[in-house]
């Protein structure tokens, strides 16, 4: 079967150029969340502070380390064909 | 059904439902790169094959054209699996409710005159990931993440609506009992229930899966709709049984060899005077050359194999085959979108 759309492929099939597209969701999804914390938590000056001095132990290390793996994954993800991906 | 999206799905689906419709103003880029490179509708190859080639040739300079195919194959690709995330984070708080919407007077049975067709498995339509079937709540993270949160925002105009209105085409109002073919996860069907109040529906998809969701829309909507898994080309039921067959964006779905069959069927399940209604993409005979290449662009990188078959084939031809008279083969209200077949079975 003939590509129909060799160039448009080849762009479609640049890995770096989705990885790219992923982090960029990934970074809106933080900056969202941010957005949302700062109207949650209000006018708290504390809060940047805190955040600085704060070390994540037991549960909430475990979701950060967990949050991490699953953001690894979706780097690696990016950089595989569909049809491969996990 | 209510429910709310934790803060990272939501964010995501937000970001690629804008992304999606970021891309708009690039596709009148692109049609501006074509007549720029001379490519107007008379430069255009004839052939479909050769215009295809042409224009992606024409457009190898093109930066509009490379960032549609960069966020088209990102949105295309990632939609369902942003999706299915999405839903993965409010799976433990709405998995009750979800199952206890199967409880009701909506029931899902087999069609046991039908074996799952061929074609339903030969790809992941619009490249949904693991297709209609791919995930156990695949009728809920498509009928309500990405069909409400994704398609509606990139499609024009209201698509519920639409579904509501193409059923003015019909000229009656007193069917008994109505048939649709690929209810999927029931927005069809919810509108054929509020505009014929009194009709028994019944409905047929070959995904469990999408039946799922649309028994759960019926449940929570009070309607008692029978819902079979099948794809309504060789039922099983008796000959005569029901006044209204239709169907809403499937055609484009199936290979053109499969909407003959659903018409033949639909010509034997009709009682004499019954009416058969499809409405599906827009033809390509109603397209110009440019038109026709960017569906096919469409098609080509959106999962749909069998969009060309079914685009190219003469409705009305195929309906009058069947049987049908007073056929009709038209778009909406003048326009181009949707597209509609009627025809009525002879008294």
């Amino acid at each position: 079967m003939i590509d129909l759309t060799p160039n448009d492929a080849a762009i479609r099939n640049d890995r770096a150029a989705q990885l790219a597209l992923m982090l960029a969701r990934e970074l809106w999804v933080v900056k969202d969340r941010l957005m949302v914390l700062e109207a949650v938590l209000g006018k708290d000056g504390q809060l940047r502070d805190a955040v600085d001095r704060h070390v994540m132990e037991g549960v909430d290390k475990s979701a950060l380390d967990a949050e991490r793996a699953r953001f690894i994954a979706e780097i690696m993800a990016s950089l595989q064909a569909p049809g491969d991906r996990p | 059904m209510d429910f709310q999206l934790k803060q990272r799905g939501r964010a995501s689906m937000h970001f690629l439902s804008d992304l999606a419709v970021a891309t708009g103003p690039l596709k009148a880029k692109i049609d501006a790169d074509l007549l720029a490179r001379g490519l107007d509708d008379g430069a255009l190859a004839d052939d479909l094959d050769e215009r295809m080639l042409q224009v992606d040739a024409a457009l190898a300079d093109s930066s509009a054209a490379a960032a549609l195919a960069m966020l088209g194959e990102y949105s295309g690709v990632n939609h369902g699996r942003v999706a299915a995330a999405a839903f993965e984070e409010i799976e433990a708080e709405i998995k009750p409710r979800l199952q206890a919407l199967t409880q009701g007077p909506t029931t899902i049975e087999p069609l046991p005159g039908e074996a799952r067709p061929d074609y339903f498995d030969a790809a992941w339509i619009h490249r949904t990931t693991g297709g209609w079937d791919g995930h156990p709540y695949q009728g809920f993270v498509h009928g309500e993440l990405i069909h409400r949160h994704y398609v509606a925002r990139n499609y024009p105009g209201d698509i519920y609506a639409q579904r509501r209105e193409i059923l003015s085409v019909l000229p009656r109002r007193d069917y008994s009992r109505v048939f649709e073919i690929g209810t999927s996860s029931g927005n069809y069907t919810l509108q054929i229930a509020r505009t014929f109040p009194d009709a028994e529906i019944w409905g047929c998809d070959p995904s469990p899966r999408m039946l799922e969701q649309a028994q759960r829309i019926g449940n929570e909507n009070g309607f008692k709709w029978r819902l079979f898994i099948g794809s309504g080309e060789k039922t099983g039921f008796e000959a005569g049984c029901v006044d209204l067959v239709t169907s809403y964006i499937v055609l484009h779905e199936i290979p053109a060899e499969a909407t003959r069959a659903q018409l033949r069927e639909a010509f034997r399940l009709l009682r004499p005077n019954g009416d058969v209604l499809f409405t599906d993409v827009t033809r390509y005979a109603a397209l110009d050359k440019k038109g026709v290449r960017w569906a096919e662009y469409t098609a080509i990188n959106g999962g749909e194999p069998f969009w060309r078959e079914a685009a190219s084939l003469d409705l009305a031809a195929a309906a009058r085959e069947a049987g049908f008279v007073d056929v009709r083969s038209e778009g909406f209200r003048g326009g181009i979108y949707p597209w509609f077949v009627y025809g009525r079975k002879p008294a």
